[in-house]
Protein backbone atom coordinates (compact mmCIF):
# COMPACT_ATOMS: atom_id res chain seq x y z
CA UNK A 1 0.00 0.00 0.00
CA UNK A 2 2.00 3.15 -1.41
CA UNK A 3 0.42 6.11 0.26
CA UNK A 4 3.64 8.39 -0.43
CA UNK A 5 2.12 9.77 -3.87
CA UNK A 6 -1.68 9.68 -3.59
CA UNK A 7 -2.87 12.71 -2.15
CA UNK A 8 -6.76 14.04 -1.78
CA UNK A 9 -8.64 16.78 -1.15
CA UNK A 10 -11.91 14.53 0.78
CA UNK A 11 -11.87 16.99 3.59
CA UNK A 12 -11.41 20.55 2.07
CA UNK A 13 -14.88 18.81 -0.42
CA UNK A 14 -16.40 17.92 2.30
CA UNK A 15 -16.33 21.06 4.14
CA UNK A 16 -17.30 23.07 0.57
CA UNK A 17 -19.87 20.81 0.22
CA UNK A 18 -21.83 22.68 3.04
CA UNK A 19 -19.83 21.24 5.35
CA UNK A 20 -20.48 17.26 5.39
CA UNK A 21 -19.24 15.45 8.10
CA UNK A 22 -17.23 12.22 7.56
CA UNK A 23 -20.47 10.16 8.44
CA UNK A 24 -22.61 12.07 5.82
CA UNK A 25 -20.04 11.20 3.07
CA UNK A 26 -19.66 7.59 4.76
CA UNK A 27 -23.35 6.65 4.62
CA UNK A 28 -23.38 8.46 1.10
CA UNK A 29 -20.63 6.22 -0.49
CA UNK A 30 -21.65 3.07 1.94
CA UNK A 31 -18.65 3.06 4.08
CA UNK A 32 -17.85 3.13 7.59
CA UNK A 33 -17.09 6.41 8.69
CA UNK A 34 -13.34 5.02 9.97
CA UNK A 35 -12.63 4.35 6.03
CA UNK A 36 -13.03 8.15 5.79
CA UNK A 37 -11.20 9.12 8.30
CA UNK A 38 -8.12 6.63 6.88
CA UNK A 39 -8.68 7.93 3.47
CA UNK A 40 -8.49 11.51 4.58
CA UNK A 41 -5.45 10.66 6.62
CA UNK A 42 -3.62 8.80 3.55
CA UNK A 43 -3.64 5.66 5.45
CA UNK A 44 -5.98 4.08 3.52
CA UNK A 45 -5.90 3.75 -0.32
CA UNK A 46 -9.64 3.12 -1.78
CA UNK A 47 -10.60 1.05 -4.98
CA UNK A 48 -11.07 2.60 -7.84
CA UNK A 49 -14.46 1.71 -6.97
CA UNK A 50 -15.12 3.80 -3.62
CA UNK A 51 -12.35 6.80 -5.80
CA UNK A 52 -15.83 7.10 -8.43
CA UNK A 53 -18.18 6.78 -5.56
CA UNK A 54 -16.29 9.74 -3.30
CA UNK A 55 -16.24 11.99 -6.65
CA UNK A 56 -19.60 11.22 -7.69
CA UNK A 57 -20.88 12.33 -3.99
CA UNK A 58 -19.13 15.67 -4.34
CA UNK A 59 -19.93 16.13 -8.13
CA UNK A 60 -16.46 16.84 -9.16
CA UNK A 61 -14.21 14.59 -11.82
CA UNK A 62 -11.95 11.77 -10.10
CA UNK A 63 -8.76 13.30 -10.36
CA UNK A 64 -10.50 16.41 -8.62
CA UNK A 65 -10.30 14.48 -5.31
CA UNK A 66 -7.08 12.19 -5.58
CA UNK A 67 -3.76 13.16 -7.06
CA UNK A 68 -1.24 10.71 -7.98
CA UNK A 69 2.09 12.60 -7.46
CA UNK B 1 -20.05 -12.46 17.37
CA UNK B 2 -17.06 -14.24 14.72
CA UNK B 3 -15.01 -14.00 17.56
CA UNK B 4 -17.62 -15.15 20.39
CA UNK B 5 -18.12 -18.38 18.00
CA UNK B 6 -14.32 -18.90 17.12
CA UNK B 7 -13.52 -18.80 21.02
CA UNK B 8 -16.44 -21.08 22.00
CA UNK B 9 -15.33 -23.69 19.45
CA UNK B 10 -11.81 -23.61 19.87
CA UNK B 11 -12.41 -23.84 23.96
CA UNK B 12 -14.74 -26.57 23.22
CA UNK B 13 -11.54 -28.42 20.74
CA UNK B 14 -9.71 -28.21 23.62
CA UNK B 15 -11.97 -29.45 26.74
CA UNK B 16 -12.24 -32.22 23.95
CA UNK B 17 -8.48 -33.28 23.63
CA UNK B 18 -7.92 -32.21 27.18
CA UNK B 19 -11.03 -35.00 28.39
CA UNK B 20 -9.43 -37.33 25.69
CA UNK B 21 -5.56 -37.11 27.63
CA UNK B 22 -7.16 -36.77 30.85
CA UNK B 23 -4.35 -34.45 31.59
CA UNK B 24 -5.93 -33.68 35.05
CA UNK B 25 -7.32 -30.40 34.74
CA UNK B 26 -11.08 -29.62 36.17
CA UNK B 27 -13.51 -29.48 33.62
CA UNK B 28 -14.90 -26.54 35.16
CA UNK B 29 -11.57 -24.26 33.47
CA UNK B 30 -12.49 -24.97 30.13
CA UNK B 31 -16.76 -25.44 30.48
CA UNK B 32 -16.62 -21.62 32.44
CA UNK B 33 -14.96 -19.46 29.20
CA UNK B 34 -17.41 -22.06 27.14
CA UNK B 35 -20.45 -20.82 28.64
CA UNK B 36 -19.00 -17.42 29.08
CA UNK B 37 -18.30 -16.85 25.28
CA UNK B 38 -21.71 -18.81 25.17
CA UNK B 39 -23.07 -16.29 26.37
CA UNK B 40 -21.49 -13.12 25.49
CA UNK B 41 -22.59 -14.41 22.01
CA UNK B 42 -26.67 -14.58 22.89
CA UNK B 43 -26.26 -11.09 24.77
CA UNK B 44 -24.46 -9.54 21.99
CA UNK B 45 -27.18 -10.54 19.65
CA UNK B 46 -30.08 -9.67 21.94
CA UNK B 47 -28.99 -6.69 23.34
CA UNK B 48 -26.74 -4.66 21.18
CA UNK B 49 -28.87 -5.16 17.52
CA UNK B 50 -27.28 -2.57 14.73
CA UNK B 51 -29.12 -0.71 12.67
CA UNK B 52 -29.45 -3.00 9.48
CA UNK B 53 -29.32 0.09 7.23
CA UNK B 54 -25.80 1.13 8.93
CA UNK B 55 -22.89 0.19 7.14
CA UNK B 56 -20.87 -1.88 9.74
CA UNK B 57 -17.97 -3.21 7.38
CA UNK B 58 -15.99 -2.11 3.88
CA UNK B 59 -13.54 -3.02 1.32
CA UNK B 60 -11.26 -1.79 4.31
CA UNK B 61 -12.40 -4.16 6.98
CA UNK B 62 -12.41 -6.88 4.13
CA UNK B 63 -8.63 -5.78 3.37
CA UNK B 64 -7.91 -5.92 6.72
CA UNK B 65 -9.20 -9.27 7.83
CA UNK B 66 -7.45 -10.46 4.44
CA UNK B 67 -3.92 -9.29 5.93
CA UNK B 68 -4.80 -11.03 9.28
CA UNK B 69 -5.52 -14.29 8.15
CA UNK B 70 -2.70 -14.36 6.08
CA UNK B 71 -0.30 -13.12 9.37
CA UNK B 72 -2.07 -16.10 11.26
CA UNK B 73 -1.43 -18.15 8.58
CA UNK B 74 2.92 -17.38 8.53
CA UNK B 75 2.52 -17.51 12.20
CA UNK B 76 1.28 -21.02 12.18
CA UNK B 77 3.15 -22.32 9.00
CA UNK B 78 6.24 -20.67 11.08
CA UNK B 79 5.33 -22.04 14.35
CA UNK B 80 4.64 -25.90 12.85
CA UNK B 81 8.13 -25.72 10.93
CA UNK B 82 9.79 -24.02 14.65
CA UNK B 83 8.19 -26.94 16.62
CA UNK B 84 9.23 -29.88 14.18
CA UNK B 85 12.42 -29.06 14.37
CA UNK B 86 13.04 -27.91 18.04
CA UNK B 87 12.76 -31.82 19.38
CA UNK B 88 15.25 -33.02 17.12
CA UNK B 89 17.79 -29.89 17.79
CA UNK B 90 17.23 -30.48 21.30
CA UNK B 91 16.99 -33.75 22.21
CA UNK B 92 18.47 -35.08 19.27
CA UNK B 93 18.40 -37.27 16.34
CA UNK B 94 17.74 -40.90 18.76
CA UNK B 95 15.74 -39.15 21.08
CA UNK B 96 11.99 -40.01 21.56
CA UNK B 97 8.82 -37.79 22.25
CA UNK B 98 5.68 -38.80 24.13
CA UNK B 99 3.13 -38.90 21.26
CA UNK B 100 0.50 -36.03 23.47
CA UNK B 101 3.29 -33.85 21.19
CA UNK B 102 0.80 -33.74 18.19
CA UNK B 103 -2.27 -32.62 19.95
CA UNK B 104 -0.28 -30.19 21.92
CA UNK B 105 1.04 -28.38 18.66
CA UNK B 106 -2.32 -28.16 17.15
CA UNK B 107 -3.58 -26.72 20.23
CA UNK B 108 -0.46 -24.32 20.01
CA UNK B 109 -0.96 -23.78 16.61
CA UNK B 110 -4.68 -22.48 17.75
CA UNK B 111 -3.25 -20.17 20.00
CA UNK B 112 -0.71 -18.94 17.91
CA UNK B 113 -3.64 -18.09 14.76
CA UNK B 114 -5.30 -16.30 16.83
CA UNK B 115 -2.71 -14.11 18.65
CA UNK B 116 -1.29 -12.95 14.87
CA UNK B 117 -4.82 -12.56 13.77
CA UNK B 118 -5.22 -10.07 16.38
CA UNK B 119 -2.09 -8.37 16.92
CA UNK B 120 -2.41 -8.08 12.75
CA UNK B 121 -6.06 -6.28 13.20
CA UNK B 122 -4.75 -3.85 16.08
CA UNK B 123 -1.45 -3.13 14.23
CA UNK B 124 -3.59 -2.45 10.95
CA UNK B 125 -6.32 -0.72 12.71
CA UNK B 126 -3.83 1.24 14.95
CA UNK B 127 -2.50 2.45 11.27
CA UNK B 128 -4.85 5.47 12.18
CA UNK B 129 -4.52 6.23 15.33
CA UNK B 130 -6.86 6.87 18.20
CA UNK B 131 -10.21 6.05 16.97
CA UNK B 132 -8.66 7.10 13.40
CA UNK B 133 -7.78 10.62 14.65
CA UNK B 134 -4.28 12.45 14.28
Amino acid sequence: MDNDKLRNRVRRLRFENGEMTQQDLADLVGVTRQTILAIEAGNYSPSLTLAFKIAKAFKVPLEHVFQYE
Amino acid sequence: MVITFSLGLFLGITLVVMRHFDVGVPNIAFIFPVFLAGSGGIISITCFKKDKGAVTSDERDKMIEKNANLAGFGAVYFYIILMSLLPIAILGEKASIPVTWCPSLLIGAGFCQVFAQSIAILIQYGWGGKDGQR
